[in-house]
């Protein structure tokens, strides 16, 4: 009876140990997006304040990041963003999907280099390969004015089809005798690939979404060196970082947190819908 | 063997695909004598409505002094910080004139992107600007760009609390009131060395002289450092919260620059003040302190295709009438001597404080490559003094430690 109850005892306590920790860890992880949250309603200027909660609140920031598009033209850059990070959604989600199906579902004379070559070069940061990106770009014609959008969706979604990896082992887990069945009722590949495979497989295609509209809605690297000096094709992510120079931050530096804030809002939606997906993504197709 | 052929004819025909798209692209601007494409970046400020336009304004005035050529303007965005290294990523396909700031001089000149100034041009150049600032853009005799405002920092103060008798020490400005210095930036922070006789690259462009940061009064400023920042009226600038202390009303003299112009007019109003550099009291003696200066000017793509029109519209764009209306748009401050000695401007407190500046108590900020070594070395001196993990027991050993690393590229 005592052996029991100093049991339980035992494990209420280390609940509490445990939920203290999980608190503080909880609070630390929360605390710079509540901070940025925040700094983008704070009514101070400036750069720096010495308070954590600002004194006075306002909408001004959000206002001033919308009207004030004379230096910083925050609600076109938006845009750009916007259009760049959808289409190369659509593409690279196109791109990856139908590679990790051929690589699952085929057999071919280049699988398996193929296969190795994509792992190898996965292993090199995107980036290594900008200026010689940027210059061949330039020999296409791609780099002035609107095609620099162009330019930018070629980019982000020209390499998704070397990541097949996740979706491909995904893909594996649906049985063969699946794919057999519908070949003998008469369906071509593409219709297995649409018709079966696909629905089959929803949390994977979520999560390549997912992480294919991410990328470019938050890249900087690349818009910066195939942008160069047109203003007018800048991104957010260009955008938020001019907010910073010294030229700008003492004015600019609440818009920015404003800015982020804005940013973060299409992906946090889209997360929020798709969560349950995202998680059931990582196990497997058909389940038992 | 026929595969391999068909193979080979691919790759052939992959190959002039490319070289037809190529060739497509620098079709354009063909023999039409009169037609002129120039492309001209500058800071998006200098672009916008709201402060008037200024890029524009004068594109064309100047095509309206030129009727014998039909220009096209291009405009495109890139301020003097970063339009160098834009530039140098590929000259080809930048700005024909843009703006820039001088000490990212050689970054230019090592993509050989940045035109000379030569003959009748160099020489209505050197009429107007004066020496210094000729100096700024000169690399081994040649002239690399028209100058249009000086680049240094210099004091803000608040007038209700400093005389300007106060201001030209910063011993006298400490009993005053509080001061803010950006201790812990390397742009800012040599002032002190300098002002006691340290040298950078001997006059700033013999680079084998090398830095020399590590003497006895090298030694001498560190202690004098240590126990500046020890004093409660001598506060850190750091990530802005100079201009917050001044906004606050907790600081009253802070170091920057023409940029914060704007900011600072706002906090102080009326009791702005502004003034070159103050001197120190080292050891009993009065020492200057001394800022890193340059200049931003105008420069022209060595790979031009109107270098005629290029050059002529750089120079317009630094000259007396384009500065005077950069001045009433945005308040840069001109440096071409005639306009200096307007009353209007002669009268601008900012405008004396920063060409006082660049007369009396700065050096041309060197911009031999070296020079990219002696940034962090200085920054994690100013740190290690404030951390209090440079004291006056270790402060010899840090100085020469200091001195070596602005000595050596890191690879050894």
């Amino acid at each position: 009876m005592n052996k029991q109850k100093s049991a339980k005892a035992a494990r209420t306590r280390n609940n509490i140990l445990v939920h203290i920790l999980l608190a503080i860890l909880a609070a630390i992880w929360v605390f710079p997006v509540l901070w940025v949250i925040m700094t983008s309603f704070r009514a101070e200027k400036g750069s720096y304040v010495s308070t954590f909660f600002p004194k006075s609140f306002t909408l001004d920031n959000y206002v001033k990041l919308f009207t004030d598009t004379s230096i910083l033209n925050f609600p076109k850059m938006f845009t750009n963003t916007l259009i760049i990070a959808i289409f190369s959604c659509l593409l690279s989600t196109f791109f990856l999907l139908s590679a990790a199906f051929c690589l699952s579902r085929m057999r071919f004379r280049m699988r398996k280099p193929y296969m190795n070559m994509a792992m190898i070069l996965g292993l090199f940061p995107g980036f290594m390969s900008m200026v010689a990106v940027y210059f061949i770009l330039k020999a296409v014609g791609l780099t002035e004015g609107n095609l620099i959008r162009l330019a930018l969706i070629l980019c982000y979604s020209g390499g998704s089809a070397l990541s097949f990896q996740i979706a491909k082992g995904f893909f594996d887990t649906t049985p063969f005798a699946i794919d057999e069945a519908a070949l003998l009722d008469g369906c071509t590949r593409w219709q297995i690939f649409t018709k079966i495979t696909l629905p089959l497989s929803k949390p994977i295609v979520i999560y390549t979404i997912l992480t294919s509209f991410i990328s470019p809605w938050v890249d900087f690297i690349f818009a910066k060196v195939i942008c160069r000096a047109n203003a007018d094709q800048y991104t957010v992510a260009i955008g938020l970082w001019k907010m910073l120079e010294k030229e700008y931050i003492d004015n600019w530096y609440t818009c920015f947190a404003a800015g982020a804030v804005l940013i973060s809002i299409p992906i946090a939606l889209l997360f929020l819908k798709l969560q349950k997906y995202y998680v059931n993504g990582m196990s497997g197709a058909v389940k038992g | 063997m026929y595969k391999r052929m068909k193979r080979a004819a691919a790759v052939l025909l992959a190959l002039a695909c490319l070289l037809a798209l190529t060739g497509c692209s620098s079709l354009g601007g063909s023999s039409e004598t009169e037609s002129v494409r120039l492309m001209v970046w500058s800071p998006s400020e200098d672009q916008s409505q709201d402060s008037g336009q200024w890029l524009q304004t004068c594109c064309e005035n100047f095509a309206a002094l030129h009727p014998e050529w039909d220009i096209t303007f291009v405009y495109g965005v890139a301020d003097e910080a970063t339009a160098a290294d834009t530039v140098a990523q590929d000259p080809e396909a930048s700005a024909d004139v843009f703006m820039y700031a001088n000490d990212n001089i050689t970054t230019m000149t090592d993509a050989q992107a940045l035109a000379k100034f030569g003959g009748i041009y160099e020489e209505e150049i050197r009429s107007s600007n004066s020496d210094a600032l000729l100096d700024s853009l000169t690399l081994d005799g040649y002239l690399y760009g028209v100058p249009y405002t000086t680049n240094t920092w210099f004091l803000y103060y608040d007038k209700s609390v400093f005389s300007e008798e106060d201001v030209k020490s910063l011993d006298a400005m400490l009993e005053k009131g509080v001061v803010s210095f950006p201790f812990t930036n390397s742009w800012y922070l040599p002032a002190f060395y300098i002002g006691n006789g340290c040298t950078l690259f001997g006059d700033g462009t013999q680079e084998e002289l090398g830095v020399d940061f590590g003497g006895e009064n090298a030694v001498e400023v560190t202690n004098y450092l240590i126990d500046l920042i020890a004093n409660p009226n001598f506060v850190v600038d750091a990530d802005g919260s100079g201009m917050a202390g001044l906004r606050d009303g907790s600081i009253s003299a802070i170091f920057s620059g023409s940029w914060d112009y704007d900011s600072v007019k706002e906090i102080l109003g009326d009791n702005l003040g502004a003034a070159a550099l103050p001197t120190y009291e080292l050891n009993g003696e009065e020492k200057q302190m001394y800022a890193y200066a340059g200049s931003k000017a105008i420069g022209v793509n060595a790979h031009s295709e109107y270098m005629v029109a290029a050059v002529e519209l750089a120079i317009y764009l630094g000259s007396a009438e384009c500065q005077q209306l950069h001045y009433d748009l945005r308040s840069v401050i001109p440096c071409n001597t005639e306009l200096l000695e307007q009353e209007e401007i002669q009268n601008d407190p900012v405008v004396i404080a920063q060409n006082d500046t660049f007369d009396r108590t700065s050096i041309l900020q060197p911009f031999v490559s070296q020079m990219g070594n002696c940034w962090t070395p200085v920054e994690n001196m100013g740190k290690a003094i404030r951390n209090g993990s440079t004291t006056h027991d270790n402060a010899e050993e840090q100085t020469v430690a200091m001195n070596e690393a602005m000595n050596s590229d890191g690879i050894s």
